[in-house]
């Protein structure tokens, strides 16, 4: 197990720049999701990290050791594949051991380690079976079996959940979670699925376009985005960003105005305060809307989602806007209605012109 | 109303299967009817005999010396194939897995291969052999069959190669494998199929090979069988059959080793077809 420094990492083909300048630093035994949509380089990230790729400039370290000329296999990293790779002519056994193998470890050591990855992730009946004739999830925990005997300084994982289905991928999430608890190990996990992110990362790092948006918890991410691509990546259902005016800036206070909004009014923190007049994008998580009758945003519902445990309503404000909240279960809302929200105190976050977030102060 | 058209339809390919079946084998049965005919007549090969002469087979075996042909045979298929298919596959994984595009003519070389003729390349090869002092021995067959053969050869297992996910070889490689050991572990297991079917080919080709032997070799028990059938035949070139008996002892072997293998035959050309 160890810790992992990336310093300044590009990588390009050609002229294209796919990784413009990554840092990031990662603790021992931490759990890093990397998340961003698709081409965000991701992937590439990954595969730079595995050695599978050759970085344009900049330093890997891992276990304060600098990897940039070391040899995939010499970096003493294991990967799990979204396609699993699992070699279609080897029994399981032959699978999970084969690494082993390679590097010679004795037959009697080798089934040891091998019998001991499929108790951790049961699967101790499917060793004598070939990769055809198991399923999907099994298919991935074989995958993850083959990452565990090598006992890796670092374990990446490359979308492994996203060819199964939305049933076997919560299952095999916590199983994740769980895994990482018991071996204690430094994983970096790529997903474009941020619910996997929030749910099993200590630490997420949001892509877009080859440079790092975001590191953060996950919570932080969710309560303090940094700029809007954050705001509207996190979180589920989407943060609602809605244009608005500064109508006045009092010492710290600032009042927000505009076509979809009759008043709000917000705490800057220290550091630069927009200006009056100055056009900003105000941030509010579906959950932070309450129905009060004098509240400033009045949608008109034209969506009803009741969840049961919540009702999801959307509609649509005066510019056009579209509004989302997710109410309590049972309120009494109705379509076609107009439904004056609120915003939870503190809640609303607030983004510059040039989509940085304003620093505010939490009431 | 289906079910009537359908039966129709049913009816029409199977009467097409046997008619191409029947194109397909009549030249055999032809051939047959006129090895079995008395020894030194000239039979029209299209009617059966009224005293087939089974003892034509024993007679052209012994008359073309077929036990030093078939020793000889099996001796230039032993040195061509297994070399051919050894050099293709490791050939093919090179061009397929461990070159980048910049050196994607290098292939292009290979497919310029596939278009020259043997019979284009047979004189400078008659010098070339002479050169090395080969001629008159089989390593005047073996070698360049062995480089002929490399086009199509290399052709074929880059194809399979290409179909093989990358996925594998990155795996592999982080589990710790050199290329080397990738190669063997992994990649030529799984290329059993491409390589036996390849293998067939090449035994077929080999076994059927006649220019080269003919041109290369005065010496006809240093021959393939199909190629010592011009010294048959002009020895007993009016003795139509006794060369008919001897031509289908020539293509037993070959019938032979489909019949064994062609199970594996066809579930190689269907490799693919189907994700596993």
């Amino acid at each position: 197990m160890a810790d992992l420094k990336l310093r300044g990492v590009r990588k390009a083909y050609g002229a294209a720049d796919v990784i413009k300048g990554v840092d990031l630093d990662i603790a021992h035994g931490e759990f890093v999701v990397f998340v961003g949509p698709s081409g965000c380089g991701k992937s590439t990230l990954l595969r730079l990290i595995a050695g599978l790729e050759d970085i344009t400039s900049g330093d890997i370290e891992i276990g304060g050791k600098l990897v940039n000329d070391v040899e995939a296999r010499d970096r003493g990293v294991a990967m799990v594949f979204q396609s699993y790779a699992l070699y279609p002519h080897m029994s399981v056994r032959d699978n999970v051991g084969f690494g082993l193998r390679l590097a010679r470890v004795p037959k009697a050591e080798r089934a040891k380690a091998v019998e001991e990855a499929a108790r951790i992730l049961q699967m101790e009946p499917l060793l004598d079976r070939k990769p055809a004739q198991l399923s999907g999830g099994q298919r991935q925990r074989v995958a993850i079996g083959r990452a565990i005997v090598r006992d890796p300084e670092v374990f990446l994982f490359d979308e492994p959940l996203s060819n199964l289905d939305a049933a076997l991928r919560m299952d095999m999430r916590a199983e994740l979670a769980r895994l990482h608890q018991q071996l204690g190990a430094t994983m970096i996990y790529v997903t474009h699925d941020q619910v996997e992110a929030m749910t099993l990362a200590d630490k997420i790092v949001v892509l877009k376009d080859g440079e790092v948006q975001q590191i953060g918890a996950p919570m932080e991410l969710y309560d303090h985005p940094a700029n809007l691509f954050v705001a509207g990546f996190i979180g589920a259902p989407k943060m609602n960003l809605l244009e608005a005016d500064v109508t006045s800036v009092d010492g710290a206070t600032i009042r927000l105005g505009g076509a979809d909004l009759t008043e709000l009014t917000v705490t800057g923190a220290a550091g630069t305060l927009p200006a009056r007049g100055e056009a900003v994008t105000l941030g509010i998580r579906p959950h932070d809307l309450i129905p009060a009758a004098d509240g400033p945003l009045r949608p008109r519902i034209d969506l009803i989602e009741r969840l049961g445990h919540e009702t999801i309503i959307a509609g649509a404000l005066p510019s056009g806007a579209r509004l989302t909240a997710v109410l309590e279960a049972r309120s009494p809302v109705r379509l076609d209605e107009e439904v004056p929200l609120s915003v939870a105190p503190g809640a609303a976050r607030l983004f510059a012109a040039s989509g940085e977030a304003v620093p505010l102060k939490a009431d | 109303m289906t079910f009537p058209r359908l039966r129709t339809n049913a009816l029409f390919a199977r009467g097409l299967i046997v008619l191409l079946m029947i194109v397909t084998l009549l030249p055999f049965l032809s051939m047959l009817s006129a090895a079995l005919a008395p020894s030194g007549s000239y039979p029209s090969g299209l009617e059966w005999p009224s005293d087939p002469a089974w003892g034509n087979f024993a007679k052209a075996w012994q008359v073309a010396n077929m036990t030093e042909l078939m020793t000889s045979s099996v001796l230039i298929v032993l040195g061509t194939v297994p070399a051919a298919v050894l050099f293709a596959t490791m050939a093919g994984f090179g061009l397929a897995k461990l070159t980048t595009k910049r050196s994607a003519w290098f292939y292009l070389v290979f497919v310029i291969g596939l278009t020259l003729p043997f019979e284009a390349v047979i004189t400078p090869l008659y010098f070339e052999v002479r050169e090395l002092g080969l001629l008159n021995t089989r390593g005047a067959i073996i070698l360049p069959l062995i480089g002929l053969y490399m086009p199509f050869s290399v052709f074929w297992m880059r194809a399979h190669f290409l179909s093989i996910p990358q996925d594998l070889s990155e795996a592999s490689q982080l589990d710790g494998a050199r290329r080397w050991q990738e190669f063997w572990m992994v990649q030529v297991p799984l290329a059993r199929p491409a390589i036996m079917s390849l293998s067939i080919l090449l035994f077929l080709w080999t076994w059927n090979q006649f220019l080269l032997p003919v041109v290369l070799v005065q010496e006809p028990t240093r021959r393939t069988m199909a190629g010592a059938l011009g010294a048959f035949q002009g020895q007993w070139g009016t003795d139509i059959p006794l060369l008919c008996a001897g031509s289908l002892i020539i293509l037993a072997p070959t019938v032979i080793l489909f019949l064994i293998f062609q199970r594996q035959f066809v579930a190689a050309l269907l490799q693919g077809a189907v994700k596993g």
